[in-house]
């Protein structure tokens, strides 16, 4: 069963989730807290697998908790940022942060569902349209990341590109003509070299980097 | 040509800035009496030993003293702002269209001491006139009717009696001219006097852009109100839809949350709506693309010839799109209608991340008189600024006589 926490400050939003994913099988929630000052605690009790969090809150909002999260725990839970609005700033803010995708709360419940799940087998990106828009408004290249992205081989870029595109690792196996755990292996590389927790950080990174380019085929 | 010559006479403006300066002599009457009266009893005994004569010493200063009396009345805000509204009123000219001048204003004050001055003599000169003038005609009106020796009393040439009604009609007209001309110049000398001074217009400038900033703030505050609501909303309905028989408690809560929630969220959308509207709200609804159809048969119907090319899905344009584009076509048919030979060839062209709408229509070699433009219709100008602020573009302009509007309008693909 994949275990996850709810951190909202709006009761009707966790009430909301709660019963959505209690009623699917295979799901449940663990845990809940209404602000990010009190993520740590509710994960160390719970241990979920997944934490939704939403980004404005009172006292710590959903950035600063994901990085608490993913620097104070040596196996952190994977984050998926729920907003109200996909223009917000904080969107692309708190994917560099390290969570591992977004979506937003007017999404459709078997939306919500799906995501859940991808995110949790991370075998592709959630949303890479979206996460190419938002790279689009958003300034990029930093220095690290462009090193990183420069230790890559050329069959590990080719791999990341189409990482970013939202390919999943059999996808990506049936482009490049090779079997889908060569993928695996070359996908394990990018990550390790680019220190990317998931595909979705590697895929950030490869933005930052200029690697791929949001306008074009990348 | 006659026309133009007869005009001054005429216009209703003449008469109204007559009245203007018959108030002004009027009411300085009063203050010249006091003035005149005071001066004589300064000097004199009694009035009747003051000299008499419209020149003399004493009915100079008598005047200059008066003047002053009525600048220093000025100085007070009320009558400054009074005299404001009544020369917007009877005056006309371009004073009636300018913005109200700051009451604070350095140069103010000043400025409307000297106008309230200049008013008041100048409309008292202009009342001596009018009565002088007014006793001159109805004499020589009816001097083939008077005896030898009342005819000494008008300005009649000689004892050519006749004369008398023919000069006195000359001397009406001639009088009118020269209203017309006092008071022209009047209305030319009041802006500067009255009006807004540059200062007054940045101050009124800066305080209308600080007053729409803020409406925005309070706009895009509702904004992420509702946004906040309608994320609830959302999620709880879609939930209990899902829901409905393994959790039926959370489904009946479900319903209610949201009823309420609609509720607070619209009570809250009225009383902004209600502060921010500036324009009487419409009472049709907002058209967009799907009213098209509507829209053509009724320009056909008013005998537009148009042809409408339309591709690509409808469904997939954003409302505020949709409805910004409907405008586009709108206008070019409006303006097809006045200024064109009515026709016009539309053409709207959905892509899967923008739409465009081309117009054409050619101008009229006699373009048809322009009707009075109605208020509310915002036209080219307002069109370009919505489409500015959807990211889009417009261009427009006359290409071999044709007049041109392409107007493009991007949005994001769905995720």
């Amino acid at each position: 069963m994949i275990t996850v926490a709810l951190v909202d400050d709006e009761p009707l939003v966790r009430a909301g989730l709660r019963a959505l994913i209690d009623a699917e099988e295979g799901m449940g929630v663990v845990g809940e807290t209404d602000d990010g000052s009190g993520v740590l605690d509710v994960v160390r009790r719970t241990q979920p697998d997944l934490v939704l969090m939403d980004i404005r809150m009172p006292n710590m909002d959903g950035i600063q908790a994901t990085r608490l999260l993913l620097e104070g725990l040596s196996t952190p839970p994977r984050i998926i940022v729920v907003t109200t609005f996909e223009n917000d700033d904080y969107v692309y803010g708190a994917l560099r942060a390290g969570a591992s995708g977004f979506l937003l709360k007017r999404s459709r419940p078997e939306d919500i569902l799906t995501a859940i799940r991808i995110v949790h087998l991370g075998e592709s990106v959630l949303f890479p349209a979206a996460i190419r828009s938002l790279a689009e408004s958003s300034p990029s290249a930093t220095t690290t990341a462009s090193r990183a992205v420069a230790s890559l081989t050329d069959r590990e870029s080719a791999t990341l590109r189409l990482v970013a595109r939202g390919l999943s690792n059999s996808e990506i196996a049936g482009e490049q003509i090779v079997s889908p755990e060569t993928v695996k292996t070359h996908v394990s590389n990018v990550l390790a070299k680019l220190g990317a927790r998931d595909r979705t950080q590697a895929v950030i990174a490869a933005y930052d980097a200029g690697l791929v380019r949001p306008g074009g085929d990348g | 040509m006659i026309g133009l010559a007869v005009a001054p006479l005429v216009s209703v403006w003449t008469y109204r800035r007559w009245l203007y300066l018959l108030l002004g002599g009027a009411l300085f009457f009063p203050f010249l009496l006091a003035a005149l009266v005071a001066l004589s009893m300064l000097r004199f005994r009694t009035i009747a030993d003051a000299p008499a004569g419209l020149a003399s010493p004493i009915q100079l200063t008598a005047l200059l003293i008066a003047t002053v009396l009525v600048a220093a009345t000025a100085a007070l805000r009320p009558v400054a702002a009074l005299q404001a509204q009544v020369a917007r009123t009877l005056l006309g000219g371009r004073l009636a269209g300018e913005p109200a001048a700051r009451p604070t204003g350095s140069g103010t004050r000043l400025r409307a001491m000297v106008w309230l001055a200049t008013h008041f003599v100048v409309g008292f000169a202009v009342s001596l006139a009018t009565m002088v003038l007014l006793t001159e005609t109805g004499l020589l009106t009816i001097s083939p009717v008077l005896s030898d020796v009342e005819t000494q009393l008008t300005p009649l040439p000689g004892d050519n009696r006749w004369l008398g009604p023919p000069l006195a009609f000359l001397m009406l007209v001639a009088f009118g001219y020269v209203l017309a001309l006092v008071g022209a110049g009047l209305a030319r000398l009041a802006p500067p006097l009255l009006g807004p001074s540059a200062a007054d217009r940045l101050a009124a400038a800066q305080a209308r852009a600080e007053n729409l900033t803020e409406r925005n703030r309070i706009a895009a505050e509702l904004h992420d109100s509702i946004g906040h609501v309608l994320s609830v909303v959302t999620l709880q309905a879609g939930t209990a839809a899902r829901v409905m028989d393994s959790d039926p408690e959370f489904t009946r809560q479900a319903l209610s949350t949201i009823a309420e929630q609609t509720r607070a969220a619209t009570e809250e959308l009225d009383h902004v709506l209600g502060v921010l509207r500036e324009e009487r709200p419409s009472s049709t609804p907002q058209r967009s693309l799907s009213d098209l159809a509507t829209l053509v048969d009724g320009a056909r119907a008013a005998g537009v010839d148009l042809t409408v090319e339309q591709t690509g899905e409808l469904d997939t344009v954003p409302a505020v799109v949709s409805r910004a584009a409907y405008r586009v076509v709108q206008e070019a048919l409006t303006n097809a209608l006045r200024y064109g030979s009515g026709q016009v060839d539309v053409s709207v062209c959905v892509r899967t991340d923008r739409i465009v709408v081309h117009t054409t229509n050619p101008v009229a070699r006699t373009p048809r008189r322009p009707t009075r433009r109605t208020k509310g219709g915002h036209g080219l100008r307002g069109i370009e600024e919505r489409v500015s602020l959807l990211g889009g573009t417009v261009h427009a302009g006359l290409e071999a006589d044709q007049w041109q509007l392409e107007v493009t309008i991007p949005w994001k693909e769905p995720g």
